[in-house]
């Protein structure tokens, strides 16, 4: 049994720190190559068979180096598949993506409309790296399909980020005929599926903004301690040591409530994860706006990582559902479970 | 017996023990004598009931219990909304370990078995002019064959009003560095010249004390420690209590989150999304205090704790109490504004005004927000100090 202090050494080793936006391609490669997608794969489809949170402790030291490989999207639809109770051809999708045949689960809504003739239209959004896709799983209302990306009605449209670190595209259908075969789910076999898959996009989302966030912080102090004006070194100052030990304060709080959740992932409500994803984001957004803040002029430029860090911190926020939403879903479900 | 079963087991008794003896009705106590006497009852009722001292060693009726024990007891003591153990506190915690790891045998024979019949201890520390920067401290004792004699002023000293005994930090000699002077020693709150007044603090609580000390004598017996090596001695004592009551209180402050689903129903506000916005958000902070307490506990039980954990929960703790009030006040606009009666000895009493005022003792006492921030700052993310030297 592999523990996580294991597989945090070698993600560190894998994806070091100091060695912020690998190449893609290679880190994509490399990611598949030390066995990561199937972390969490039951032992008995040739997994590791290790718990959410397993999962979770790579996507944080990924989050460090801010990596440009799409393992999170990839390990979803993987869930998604070996999830499947009635997907008659799930064997070899596993072993095909477990390969490092990239198929990415959307992490942003889409629209579809079935016409008369069964065909699908309409847009789907949040494909991490969908150039590199052999096929695209789609999950909307609660039906998963797998679209293979080259084919009839289908077309993929990057939409430039701000966030370097990552690229992203539009699925376009166009009267697009489904393939039964490639049916992974459907009408209402896909909300339990869909219950699965948002428990572990909360987690993976939360993980990789808190490895940013430490990732960050630590840049600033490091900054800080380096840099002098007035004769000393900033890092000296007391209005700045305390801004950062706020912003560890946060950092801790929030790593503190994402581990807590992770270790009871199975139990707790979608709602819990949501919110916990909101509160995670959100500190990686606070240490990221502080970072460029508290580096003055350099952080202003591209010759600087900070702005990668706010960039993907402000990605991050959107994803899997936007704060205000997981406020609002973690305010409703108090007042139901406080006031009898 | 697995180690959980034996958890169960003993959450399972505490609570049918609960059932059966928590004090009803302390909320609406109204005169602060009769809440120190409610407290004194209710302390000597656990010790009883074997749960009083937990953390004592185990030769000690109810001791011996392990973190993760100790953990379970105050989880139901939370849960089971009985009054926290505010009048005992320093007792049990800081008086009982300064004595078990600095005291002579004749101290800890004179007052540990004394504590369990409720002698009740106070903390003599901080002065007007010693605050943060304890080691400033300048009350003063001479000593004059076998006693020394005490001249100067303490002040906040927990429910001071209703100690048999103090722990009383003093000035033995200004020579050398400011924490090289300092004695530690044990006094009787009776003694002549000793004065106490009660603070008025501005939501009508009394928790706080000034002490005045007027040549008051201290037998060189009740020493802990040798003369001038006091500050040892305190750090013994102020380390006495590492994470416990910040998860009993931050359990108990999102135990209490009803008192917001309630005012956010009565007032027909369940459909504001901004309103359920906020309190989700306050709901998420709440348990992200309660998991960052629990997990400075868990480290502790792997033996692992970094110099700073200490801070950084005692900080969120706070800073989630102060937004905790506020949102309070916020919902129960221009009624907060109306006086009520204060409840002693609670922090999350859903008298919001007098919550958000009584909100300041967890960011000002115990080392204020600052110097925490401090202490995260330059010791855990080792930042360097400021010069020392500054003259006005």
């Amino acid at each position: 049994m592999i523990d996580l202090s294991e597989l945090r050494d070698s993600a560190q080793k894998a994806f070091p720190a100091d060695k912020l936006v690998p190449e893609r391609d290679a880190a994509w490669a490399l990611a598949a190559e030390m066995g990561w997608l199937m972390i969490e794969l039951p032992e008995d489809q040739g997994g590791l068979g290790l718990g959410r949170d397993a999962a979770a402790t790579i996507h944080y030291e990924l989050g460090k180096a801010l990596s440009s490989a799409p393992l999170i999207p990839a390990m979803l639809a993987l869930r998604a598949i070996f999830e499947a109770e009635h997907f008659a051809d799930k064997e070899s999708w596993i072993e095909r993506i477990c390969g490092g045949e990239y198929v990415p689960l959307n992490m942003l809504p889409g629209k579809l409309e079935t016409a008369a003739d069964g065909s699908l239209s309409g847009k789907v959004s949040g494909y991490f790296d969908a150039d590199m896709a052999s096929h695209l799983l789609v999950g909307a209302a609660g039906t998963y399909l797998l679209v293979p990306a080259d084919a009839a009605g289908v077309q993929l449209e990057e939409k430039r980020l701000w966030d370097e670190s990552r690229r992203l595209f539009d699925l376009h259908l166009d009267s697009y005929a489904p393939d039964p075969m490639l049916s992974v789910a459907e009408g209402v076999a896909g909300a339990p599926l869909h219950d699965s898959i948002a428990r572990s996009a909360h987690l993976f989302v939360a993980a990789d903004s808190l490895g940013g966030a430490t990732a960050g912080l630590d840049l600033t102090v490091d900054y800080l301690k380096m840099r002098k004006q007035f004769d000393r070194p900033l890092a000296m100052f007391q209005a700045l040591k305390h801004r950062c030990a706020d912003l560890k304060s946060q950092i801790v709080s929030a790593e503190a409530l994402l581990w807590s959740r992770a270790a009871s992932a199975e139990t707790v409500s979608v709602t819990a994860l949501g919110a916990m994803k909101g509160y995670a984001t959100d500190s990686y957004r606070i240490v990221t706006e502080d970072m460029i803040q508290l580096h003055g002029g350099i952080g202003l430029t591209e010759e600087h990582p900070c702005h990668l860090f706010m960039k993907r911190a402000m990605l991050n926020l959107q994803l899997c559902g936007p704060l205000d939403h997981w406020r609002e879903m973690a305010g409703r479900e108090a007042l139901e479970l406080t006031s009898v | 017996m697995t180690d959980t079963n034996h958890l169960d087991a003993l959450r399972t008794e505490i609570r049918n023990w609960l059932a059966a003896n928590a004090p009803q009705g302390w909320r609406d106590i109204a005169e602060h004598k009769a809440f120190a006497e409610s407290q004194r009852q209710w302390f000597l009722k656990l010790v009883d009931a074997g749960y009083a001292i937990p953390h004592w060693p185990a030769e000690w009726p109810g001791g011996g219990r392990s973190l993760a024990e100790q953990k379970v007891i105050y989880e139901e003591l939370a849960a089971a909304d009985t009054p926290r153990l505010l009048l005992s506190f320093v007792t049990t915690y800081h008086t009982a370990s300064t004595l078990m790891e600095c005291g002579t045998e004749e101290q800890k024979a004179r007052h540990l078995p004394a504590i369990l019949k409720g002698e009740t201890w106070c903390q003599g520390f901080s002065e007007p002019g010693a605050g943060s920067d304890l080691a400033a401290l300048k009350c003063k004792a001479e000593r004059k064959g076998d006693v020394y004699v005490v001249n100067g002023q303490k002040i906040w000293s927990t429910m001071a009003q209703y100690a048999d005994m103090c722990m009383l930090l003093v000035r033995t000699s200004t020579e050398n560095a400011k924490q090289a002077g300092i004695t530690f020693l044990l006094m009787d709150m009776k003694a002549p010249g000793v004065t106490v007044r009660p603070i008025n603090q501005i939501q009508g609580d009394e928790e706080y004390c000034e002490i005045f000390l007027d040549n008051v004598e201290v037998p060189v017996s009740q020493r802990v420690g040798e003369e001038g090596e006091g500050w040892a001695v305190t750090q013994a004592t102020l380390s006495a209590e590492r994470g416990l009551t910040l998860m009993e209180l931050s359990y108990r402050m999102r135990g209490n989150l009803h008192r917001f689903a309630e005012m956010i129903g009565s007032s027909g506000r369940a459909e504001d999304a901004g309103i359920v916005r906020d309190f989700g958000q306050l709901v998420t902070r709440c348990d992200a205090a309660c998991a960052v307490a629990d997990q400075f506990l868990q480290n502790r039980m792997n033996g692992i704790e970094r110099v700073g954990d200490a801070s950084i929960v005692k900080n969120t703790y706070s800073r989630v109490l102060r937004e905790y009030s506020l949102f309070g006040i916020r919902l129960g606009g221009m009624d907060e504004q109306y006086r009520k009666p204060i409840t002693f000895g609670d922090l999350n009493t859903g008298n919001w005004m007098a919550d958000f005022m009584n909100s300041y003792a967890w960011t000002i006492a115990a080392g204020s927000e600052e110097v925490q921030r401090n202490i995260i700052a330059e010791r855990m993310l080792e930042m360097p100090r400021e010069p020392k030297g500054w003259v006005a």
